[in-house]
């Protein structure tokens, strides 16, 4: 297998773990998107539609990386990415599916009426903020401020056109390095800057235990930050070693090739087991904190803001991020315009890109 | 500070958080001079608008309870140690009382019910520090 083929199997196989076992680090109160009374969690419509969904996405996850696998020697780039479509699109359906059917049985059974709904706000959180790690940024810088003296002193040497790993064709050395750097900046800077934000906005209270829940929030935002930020380190790490081999200060062949993916893996893999030992918001963790409070009641049922269970759009919500619903991370309030904001930025950076590397010839 | 509201629930939501804050400082969590968080931050915590904890933050600062400053942000004015309260307060005070008290009779609830409540306020809200001011000053009103 060749490093460009490995290089189209190994998403469809992450995606297709990833999605499959995105319910069991989601938290037990949001079920596919919909918010259930934590007594709820347990019932059979839920236990039925989660076995299901883990059958539905495990046999898509297979079927796309079969047919990842034996089309690789097509050569063709788009099909690939096709069948990697074609999963995301399946295993979405599978969510929608399973969340149709939890909701028409929570709305029939009334899981919600007569509940005391509520949103619990820890004003200790401030006093206390949760500190961003800036020291766990360093690996980052270092990898970066490596590319560029490693691509300082083999610039002049390089011939003005050079091949490169993925692409597989000659393109200029500035163009190239330009894209590297430009690389680099974007994994750090969008993950340290989306850190940071989360860092400053309101922590995932649970109504039920409110003060434990707190607790259990800070640590997991202490450690999937730094997993974030190794990830941002690892991935620079990968640029690094493209450059390395373009730049012609190695040269491998065959799989060996596919040496620069080696760390994206190792980072996405890191990720996975932080977030399968957590849970969203720390909801996987150990529970011997609990009762440290009274229980506020019933986290609110929000679900009208969610639009098909994962899409937040709230007006009267001032947060930029929230808590996301299905699996580990965090969400825009879409009905915030700074998030659109946001959304413009990254867009005029992928515009700006595809701009450069067009006039560049890549 | 453990601060919790029903967003969907009959009482306004800034009545919610007005209430919520009168009963920390009646615990003794909030005492004079201890800062709130500021309205923009409250706000994004709880996931309401600005303006509704803005409304939450003037109805303390008109009963006396908050003092709100550009650069202070938003600080308690008294709590259960600060003395007794101006007697016009208090008279006003005892009035909502009664109607509340009238309200619960008029519904049919038994007197001893009704001190049973009453006597469970009183034991929630323990005033050690209010009892201490109003010694030194003369006779609880």
């Amino acid at each position: 297998m060749s490093a460009g083929s490995l290089a189209g199997v190994v998403p469809v196989l992450t995606v297709g773990v990833l999605t499959c076992s995105m319910p069991a680090v989601s938290r037990p109160t949001v079920q596919f998107g919909v918010r259930v009374p934590g007594e709820r969690a347990g019932s059979p419509v839920i236990r039925r539609e989660r076995r299901a969904y883990y059958w539905r996405t495990a046999v898509i996850g297979v079927c796309c990386t079969v047919a990842a696998v034996m089309t690789r020697d097509y050569g063709s780039w788009w099909l690939p990415k096709i069948i990697l479509l074609l999963e995301l699109g399946a295993d979405l359906s599978c969510f929608l599916v399973a969340r149709r059917q939890i909701a028409a049985v929570k709305n029939a059974d009334g899981w919600f009426a007569g509940r005391r709904q509520t949103v619990v706000a820890d004003t200790g959180w401030r006093d206390d903020p949760p500190r961003f790690p800036v020291r766990w940024m360093i690996p980052a810088l270092a990898v970066m401020a490596a590319t560029a003296v490693v691509g300082a002193l083999r610039y002049r040497g390089l011939p003005a056109h050079t091949a490169t790993v993925f692409l597989g064709h000659r393109v200029s050395k500035s163009a190239l390095s330009a894209l590297i750097v430009a690389g680099q900046l974007y994994f750090t800077t969008v993950l340290s800057g989306l850190m940071l934000i989360v860092h400053r906005s309101r922590p995932d209270i649970e109504a039920a235990d409110p003060a434990a829940s707190a607790l259990r929030y800070r640590r997991f935002l202490a450690v999937i930050t730094r997993a974030l930020l190794i990830m941002a380190a690892l991935a620079d790490l990968g640029l690094l070693l493209i450059a390395l081999s373009d730049w012609q200060v190695y040269r491998l062949s065959g799989i060996g090739r596919a040496l620069p993916v080696v760390p994206f893996a190792a980072g996405v893999l890191l990720l996975g087991v932080v977030a399968a030992r957590m849970g969203q918001g720390g909801s996987r963790l150990n529970g011997n904190v609990r009762g440290l409070a009274l229980a506020a009641g019933t986290d609110r049922d929000d679900d009208r803001f969610w639009k098909a269970g994962l899409v937040y759009v709230n007006r009267d919500d001032p947060a930029l991020v929230v808590a996301a619903r299905f699996g580990v991370g965090w969400m825009l309030n879409y009905g915030n315009p700074v998030a659109w904001l946001l959304i413009a930025g990254f867009a005029a950076w992928w515009a700006g890109l595809a701009v450069f590397g067009a006039a560049a010839g890549l | 500070m453990l601060l919790s509201i029903e967003p969907d629930g009959p009482v306004p939501i800034y009545q919610q958080i007005r209430d919520r804050i009168v009963e920390a400082i009646a615990r003794g969590r909030q005492p004079a001079g201890s800062a709130l968080p500021p309205i923009r931050q409250l706000a994004v915590d709880l996931g309401v608008n600005f303006h509704t904890v803005n409304k939450g933050y003037d109805l303390l600062r008109q009963e006396g309870l908050l003092r709100l400053g550009r650069k202070s942000g938003a600080v308690v004015r008294r709590d259960a140690s600060s003395g007794p309260p101006d007697p016009g307060w208090a008279q006003d005070w005892a009035g909502r009382l009664r109607t509340l008290l009238a309200e619960a009779a008029a519904q049919g609830m038994p007197a001893t019910g009704i001190v049973r409540e009453c006597e469970a306020a009183v034991a929630d809200f323990t005033f050690p520090a209010a009892s201490e001011a109003w010694q030194g000053s003369g006779s609880p009103p």
